[in-house]
């Protein structure tokens, strides 16, 4: 586990000398590659922690309707509204990823 | 994007897709109000029925939430909530465009809200204590902090409203978008009909699984996700007007 995150570490440390490397080469073309990386790497850790926050939200939220019954439909709409609130953060970095990919600069 | 994505059916090069969509869904709307509102009976059948049993839900919720007089802003939910349900369920039709997944058509429903919860809290409150309410109860050394930290999460307000509608419209839009391509003439169905050994042995599986999944699962969520983001549309919408109504009766 260690060592895979040593290894990434030292991956994301590479990658802006490669940038400076081959900036000369195509800026513009680098640029774009960034951009794609950027766009997936951004959205894959937005995503990744949404899933965390919302599955945390859900759960808590399915045992307060297991101690609760009675409760169980101020609850589901809390915990939607919860879950909304929790998404738009992703959605946030889905716009940017979207703006990233197909906005040309 | 142009690569993988089908034009829509209906394309007039002057206007702009999600103009053209939204007429659309307002055509749909104002005729199925039409044929609902035809003749009103006091016991309802058929589409009226229907009508009453959808304005009811709204009507619940509403009461929930704002509770005494919140039946006023009927029309106001009501109507933005129809409107972006239609939108959303556009999308699902292949062919249609859902005029929600442009983040014109959503900001527009956001602004219309922006303003009305604002317009509301002035005429209940007046301008100078509605204004005062933004520094909330806190020190009066605070005060000036709060107003500033409000300000801005009212500015957000909009802009999240929006986001979230037009984020979650467009993401499932390009899902579809891309399966429909990757199991398409142009991806597994098109190895499969080469009629290759490889094509034969994954394409046409790769094919069925994907035609289930899109059928048996991305579709369900979809529809789930237009009716779910058209409820927390509504309900942030009255939230928001419930919190400029309450402030003028408690004091």
């Amino acid at each position: 586990m260690q060592r895979i995150v040593t290894m990434s570490m030292m991956a994301l440390l590479a990658v802006p000398g490669m940038a400076w490397a081959a900036d000369a080469a195509g800026g513009a073309d680098m640029a774009k590659a960034f951009a794609v990386l950027a766009a997936g790497l951004g959205f894959g850790l937005a995503a990744g922690l949404c899933g965390l926050g919302q599955g945390r939200a859900a759960g808590q939220a399915v045992d307060a309707m297991a101690r609760q019954p009675g409760a169980i439909a101020r609850i589901q709409t809390a915990m939607l509204l919860g879950l909304a609130f929790i998404e738009s953060l992703v959605l946030f970095v889905f716009v940017i990823a979207v703006i990233l990919l197909f906005v040309k600069s | 994007m142009e690569l993988i994505e089908h034009p829509p059916i209906l394309h007039i090069a002057a206007i702009p897709d999600h103009i053209l969509y939204t007429w659309i869904a307002m055509a749909i709307l104002v005729v199925v109000s039409f044929v609902a509102s035809r003749r009103v009976q006091l016991v309802p059948t058929g589409s009226q029925n229907f009508m009453e049993i959808v304005l009811e839900q709204f009507v619940k919720e509403l009461d929930e939430t704002i509770g005494h007089g919140g039946r006023r802003y009927l029309p106001l939910i009501a109507t933005l909530g129809l409107f972006i349900l239609v939108s959303n369920l556009m999308g699902l039709v292949p062919g249609l465009v859902a005029p929600t997944a442009n983040l014109n058509t959503t900001a527009a429903c956001a602004l219309i809200v922006f303003v009305t919860y604002h317009v509301i809290g002035v005429r209940k409150q007046g301008f100078i204590p509605y204004l005062k309410h933004f520094a909330g109860p806190v020190p009066t050394v605070l005060k000036p902090l709060m107003f500033v930290i409000e300000i801005i999460s009212h500015c957000a307000r909009p802009l999240s409203l929006s986001l979230r509608l037009f984020g979650n419209m467009m993401a499932g839009h390009i899902l579809l978008a891309i399966f429909f391509f990757m199991m398409g003439f142009d991806g597994m169905l098109g190895w499969a009909l080469r009629g290759t050994m490889g094509g034969l042995v994954i394409g046409a599986p790769a094919a069925l699984i994907m035609v289930v999944f899109v059928v048996g699962f991305l579709f369900p969520l979809k529809i789930l996700v237009a009716f779910i983001q058209t409820f927390i549309f509504c309900k942030l919408a009255m939230l928001y007007i419930a919190a400029a109504v309450e402030e003028a009766e408690h004091h």
